[in-house]
């Protein structure tokens, strides 16, 4: 099992919430802590990381509610990272489900 | 803890990368309270589900630091890197101090034996041919086993020697440098997955 693994599942979700549509920070963070219970605060250095790496990139969009927020959108090399990401969490989630399966038989 | 304190702390223990990185990632904060604050949250709840600011630095500083290690193997930054590995937890003084000191004893030793074998090498040629020089001076005198000729050409050699060491040890500096940051960037990637890592303060973070 890969180590990088963990670390690339948040970047998997990120990346997958941000493949349907751009999000501001504050909105990516409360979707993803709708699902995973995580410490909100590493998000952004992710979301910081990704942006150096290329796989996103940040523009400014006025808001009725006070100043511009900073929305994050998905490049295309960010949308082949998150399909390969995709393509191992599958295997993974099926490798698992074959030891779970064996185990209960 | 209040939301000044929080952006406080993160300024403080981010004031070595880049400035217009460090601001970027501040407004990423301050907007998330500012919006949470809308939502009728307060400052404490919010702080309390970010979490810690001092792991969140320690974090995005090993983060910053390792990437330009691997980018630009110099000797100072590779010892940024392993202090900030080094911040990152007891685990790593011994798999991280241990075989960065032991690869750069090695290291210095080959340096200061090829600065050995050059200089003698040189002191050898200089020797045999200001031989009637020193010799003036009183009770110096200038012998070798083997004749002038041999004398000489054994300086060059041994001086060509320690040159070709110090180019050998000049690569092998570079490529321990590179693979210190390649180890660095292995031992970062599983140490920031450990749960039972006995950092200070630790928190059970993703």
């Amino acid at each position: 099992m890969n180590i990088q693994f963990k670390k690339g599942v948040l970047e998997l979700c990120v990346l997958a919430i941000l493949d349907q549509k751009d999000c501001y920070g504050y909105e990516l963070v409360n979707e993803l802590s709708d699902s995973i219970a995580i410490s909100e605060g590493t998000i952004y250095p992710l979301l910081r990381r990704l942006k150096k790496e290329g796989f996103v990139t940040t523009y400014l969009r006025e808001s009725q509610e006070g100043p511009p927020r900073k929305y994050y959108q998905i490049t295309e090399v960010g949308k082949e990272t998150k399909d390969a990401l995709l393509g191992e969490w599958h295997k993974f989630v099926n490798g698992v489900n074959d030891v779970v399966a064996k185990e209960s038989e | 803890m209040t939301k000044k304190t929080f952006i406080e702390v993160l300024k403080k223990n981010l004031h070595m990368i880049p400035i217009e990185d460090m601001n970027d990632l501040i407004y990423d904060y301050e907007e998330h309270f500012t919006l949470g604050e809308a939502e009728g949250r307060t400052e404490d709840e919010i702080c309390k589900s970010l979490g810690n600011p001092y792991d969140i630095a320690k974090q995005v500083r090993a983060d910053y630091v390792i990437a330009e290690a691997v980018e630009e193997s110099t000797s100072s930054n590779i010892l940024r890197a392993v202090l900030a590995s080094l911040g990152l937890g007891l685990f790593n003084l011994i798999f991280v101090l241990g075989p960065f000191l032991g690869l750069a004893g090695v290291l210095i030793g080959l340096w200061a034996a090829s600065l050995g074998v050059t200089l003698s090498g040189i002191c050898l040629v200089l020797g045999m041919a200001f031989r009637p020089l020193l010799e003036l001076i009183p009770y110096v005198v200038v012998s070798m086993p083997f004749g002038n000729m041999a004398a000489i050409l054994i300086g060059i050699g041994f001086t060509a020697m320690g040159l070709l060491m110090g180019i050998g040890t000049y690569y092998l500096t570079k490529g321990g440098l590179s693979l210190t940051a390649r180890y660095l960037q292995f031992n970062y990637n599983i140490i920031s997955n450990r749960k039972d890592n006995p950092r200070k303060g630790a928190r059970d973070e993703n």
